[in-house]
């Protein structure tokens, strides 16, 4: 590559070396030469709002604004002169015109600030009800910056009415500056279109076509807008007047297998509020509604489980955490392997997965290892995991030529794969659509194959060429179309396949991953798999699954041998003496028992009732680490103590061992165990590329009792469906209920 | 349908968007932009919704509420201004008893205002329909109303 050649140029009498393609606004922050600016950001198409950012420019006639003007070679600018400076002092005060000003110019401004913190403050203290109090507001810096305190003009309030019927954010578009940057980052970024400008003039506002609300008009809630905002006019409906936060923890989102960095705001001992990383190579801060907005309200859920509790029975009695050790401890001492049962969930760190397999291994002596995963798939479980080990890096995408979109969408769930899809749409590549209702990947399509489930293992088979073309009478209104791509996907050469989780709802689906399996061998084609189970690869690779040893799985020097794995004698109805139930709360699925052990962090909403609870820590709260859909090992870092007495899964299952037989495990911290997996995987946690997973081959038979297709909501954290306690989520469920019906990815 | 052949006459490019929406208006009996005209135009386009919507009301010359057969859009510019079609838009209020972006109701005309329309020299001017009059007076301006009932 040739280096492209450096262009000079002088800011304020400094000369300096910039690269080109820049604007002059840009060139000047990569030198910490501070000119205002509040329309324009990064990773943002330039736009030239709001005016701030003029500079002056020899050669150039007037003022030109320094965020649409690209610099020159030998260019003079000069960014700070008097008459610069009443410039910019007019535009923002033409600008604050429109803007409720009295939180910028308040004489009690100061003391006010003293006060945050409380809800109350704000309309108490200075009748003031503007302001989210979250200190993220630009315009006040800008203000301070650009000195401004008092205003000539007379305000000019617009009296909008204050939008509050839509999840999450609440919008007042009385203090909106109309900068553009949330139509921008909802246009150009996210690639969804929700908003636009509305109107012109003084009745401008921004926001959906005619008076839909965000949630008709298709708003995917990814939270991109409130975080770019730089006025008060978009706040977040939890973390308003909280103030402002004291740290911030940058962590891995555990609600699905893409695993976004989120970078959570901590105040003390909570987390008010999640932002995202724009700077993250996995996921560019495509953060979804989940990751931008699910976490606080469920890690601080006010059902969270304080303490351990013993069923009496009167119900519950709390009890301290050496009583419970003691107890799980004595029931499970000399249990019989066969009759005891360990279930652990898939969202649990590789940390937790890898101390609950060694508990049943090695304490108990039992490879009685399940998972719900085991109830939604049935004896499709074997074929799909295999599906799983064998997908590939997300970023296959971006190059890709076709895509073909199964049962997958991307509104309100695996985000960066979307958007990826629809960059590679937009570039050119041809996107093919199948599903059973809409999808917001259609409009981009080539195609959108929209027809029942029970159709689609014919409908792949014929695009991706795995079946002969005997299928096509099935399709008679679709024959040309079907033609045609299949012509296309012959000649293209970097082909990718998105198996969404509506696959998991088709009746076929066994047949389908077969049939996916067969063309990631001869086609050519990549496989992603967008699943709910986030750290399923995690949980093959610690082993935390019937019949599969710690480790096996990861294939270090790339032999292709394959693990055997074997789920035929695995009886999930056989009763048991205890079961152990670890991040799984669907209990009234689980066999009979003697003695029930629930450790979660909310109480179960099942029927049943454990004997034994024990409150467990959630991911803000634990470190450790899990493995992406793609191979990776992400750090899952602790931002705030564990609520009340709760502990880390590891922990107790560490303490309850140590009870039972000493010396086999002796964690003190997470550290110990991450030195223990690295035994098996070397380097872990710390390996920077992709791990690579064997081919798994499962033996499977259709269990007994075979499981039911479980209806519930579409997102859940350990078992516990989000609606249940984000308010939120409950209006995008009823939402997609709306749209589909039963359909998109019905488990 | 009449809408798609309208479509069909345009390439699917954004630069087309504001031919697309008048012919569209035009074709419409209540000289309106429905918002079923709105989704096929951003369908065809293959943009948002959010977008047309966007552009359509940035642009006065579009209606996004059925309008009267006849649009009088009379001229508030300072030529005009000053030559008293204040008092003109009074008159028209009065005698039609509709305010500004109102309908008659019997649905004959719709008032409007208008920039300038660069006839000053005869100021004061309103356009009817496509026809532009000036040297307005009240008794002109009855002479056109009837004229335009007239020819129902």
């Amino acid at each position: 590559m040739t280096k492209e050649k450096k262009l000079s140029i002088t800011i304020d009498n400094r000369t300096v070396e910039v690269r080109p393609h820049l604007t002059i606004l840009e060139a000047a922050r990569t030198h910490n030469i501070y000119i205002p600016s509040l329309c324009a950001m990064e990773h943002l198409p330039s736009y030239g709002a709001c005016r701030l950012c003029v500079v002056e420019v020899d050669g150039l006639r007037g003022f030109p604004t320094s965020c649409t003007t690209p610099v020159e070679d030998g260019m003079v600018i000069r960014t700070d002169t008097g008459e610069i400076r009443t410039l910019r002092q007019e535009v923002l005060k033409l600008l604050l015109s429109e803007h409720p000003a009295s939180c910028l110019f308040c004489t009690e401004q100061d003391e006010c600030k003293d006060y945050q913190g409380t809800i109350r403050k704000a309309g108490v203290i200075t009748g003031c009800r503007y302001c989210p109090n979250d200190t993220r507001c630009e315009l006040q810096q800008v203000t301070e910056r650009i000195g401004l305190t008092e205003t000539s003009y007379p305000v000019y309030y617009r009296n909008f009415p204050v939008e509050k019927n839509d999840p999450f954010y609440d919008r007042d578009y009385n203090l909106c500056i109309l900068c553009g940057r949330c139509v921008r980052v909802c246009n150009s970024v996210r690639l969804n279109g929700t908003l636009s400008f509305k109107q012109r003039g003084k009745i401008t506002t921004v926001g959906p076509a005619f008076d839909r609300t965000h949630l008709e008009a298709g708003c995917e809630f990814c939270g991109a807008c409130v975080t770019v905002c730089p006025t008060g006019a978009l706040s977040t409906k939890t973390s308003k007047w909280y103030g402002k936060p004291d740290k911030e923890v940058a962590t891995t989102c555990v609600y699905c297998p893409v695993g976004c960095t989120l970078k959570l705001q901590v105040r003390k001992s909570e987390v008010l509020d999640v932002l995202p990383d724009y700077n993250s190579a996995l996921d560019h801060g495509f953060i979804c509604v989940k990751g931008r907005f699910a976490v606080p309200e469920y890690v601080h859920s006010s059902f969270r489980i304080p303490v351990p509790q013993r069923i009496t029975p009167l119900g519950y009695n709390d009890i301290s955490w050496d009583e419970a050790i003691a107890e799980a401890a004595e029931r499970l001492a000399g249990v019989k392997p066969d009759s005891f049962l360990m279930m652990v969930s898939p969202q649990l760190t590789n940390e937790d997965l890898f101390v609950a397999q060694q508990f049943a291994r090695q304490i108990i002596g039992s490879d009685q290892i399940g998972s719900p995963l085991l109830y939604d798939l049935g004896a499709d479980t074997g074929p799909f995991v295999n599906l799983v080990s064998q997908s590939s890096a997300f970023d296959v995408i971006d190059d890709a030529e076709a895509v073909l979109a199964i049962g997958f969408d991307s509104t309100y769930d695996y985000a960066p794969i979307g958007i990826g899809t629809k960059k590679a749409a937009q570039r050119g590549a041809v996107l093919v659509t199948i599903n059973s209702c809409d999808t917001n990947l259609d409009m981009l399509s080539e195609m959108a194959f929209t027809c029942g489930t029970e159709k689609w293992s014919a409908l792949v088979g014929l695009l991706t060429g795995a079946s002969a073309q005997g299928a096509a009478p099935l399709f008679p209104t679709w024959k040309k179309d079907i033609a045609g791509i299949q012509g296309i996907f012959k000649k293209s050469t970097r082909k990718v396949i998105i198996a969404g989780p509506g696959l998991l709802a088709a009746p076929q689906r066994t047949e389908i991953i077969e049939k996916l399996l067969k063309v990631k061998e001869k086609g050519g084609w990549d496989i992603i798999v967008a699943h709910p189970y986030s750290n399923l690869k995690g949980m093959l690779a610690m082993g935390a699954f019937h019949g599969i040893k710690t480790g096996a799985i990861i294939n270090e020097n790339g032999q292709a041998e394959g693990v055997k794995g074997d789920l035929s004698k695995f009886d999930l109805t056989k009763g048991c003496t205890v079961i152990y139930a670890v991040g799984v709360s669907d209990l009234d699925s689980l066999p009979d028992c003697d003695y029930l052990i629930y450790q979660n962090a909310l109480p179960s909403e099942s029927q049943r009732r454990p004997d034994l609870l024990l409150p467990a820590a959630l991911f803000t709260e634990s470190s450790g680490t899990v493995i992406n859909g793609e191979g990776r090992i992400l750090p899952v870092n602790k931002a705030v103590e564990p609520y009340r007495s709760a502990k880390p899964d590891w922990w107790i299952l560490n303490a309850i061992g140590e009870r039972i037989k000493k010396g086999v495990m002796k964690y003190a911290q997470v550290q110990s165990v991450q030195k223990e997996i690295a035994k098996t995987i070397k380097g872990f946690p710390g390996v920077k590329k992709r791990l690579e997973f064997s081919r798994i081959d499962v033996k499977m038979k259709t269990p007994k009792g075979a499981p039911k297709m479980r209806k519930q909501g579409q997102f859940n954290y350990r078992g516990i469906p989000l609606e249940a306690v984000v308010k939120g989520m409950k209006a995008i469920e009823e939402r997609i209920e709306l749209i589909s019906g039963s359909n998109r990815g019905a488990i | 349908m009449y809408k798609e052949t309208i479509l069909k006459k345009f390439e699917p490019r954004l630069d087309n968007i504001l031919y697309i929406l008048h012919e569209l208006q035009d074709n419409n009996e209540q000289h309106y932009v429905s918002k079923e005209d709105l989704k096929l135009c951003a369908d065809y386009l293959s943009v948002p919704y959010s977008f047309v919507h966007g552009v359509a009301t940035f642009y006065t010359m579009f209606s996004l509420t059925p309008r009267g057969r006849n649009i009088i859009r009379l001229c508030d510019s300072p030529p005009c201004h000053l030559m008293g079609s204040g008092s003109l838009l009074d008159y028209l209020k009065n005698k039609l008893k509709i305010d500004v972006g109102e309908t008659t109701k019997d649905g004959v005309f719709t008032l409007e205002l208008t920039s300038c329309l660069g006839v000053c020299g005869v100021a004061p001017a309103l356009m009817m329909n496509n026809a532009t009059i000036g040297k307005l007076t009240p008794e002109k301006v009855d002479a056109i109303l009837e004229e335009r009932r007239k020819s129902l």
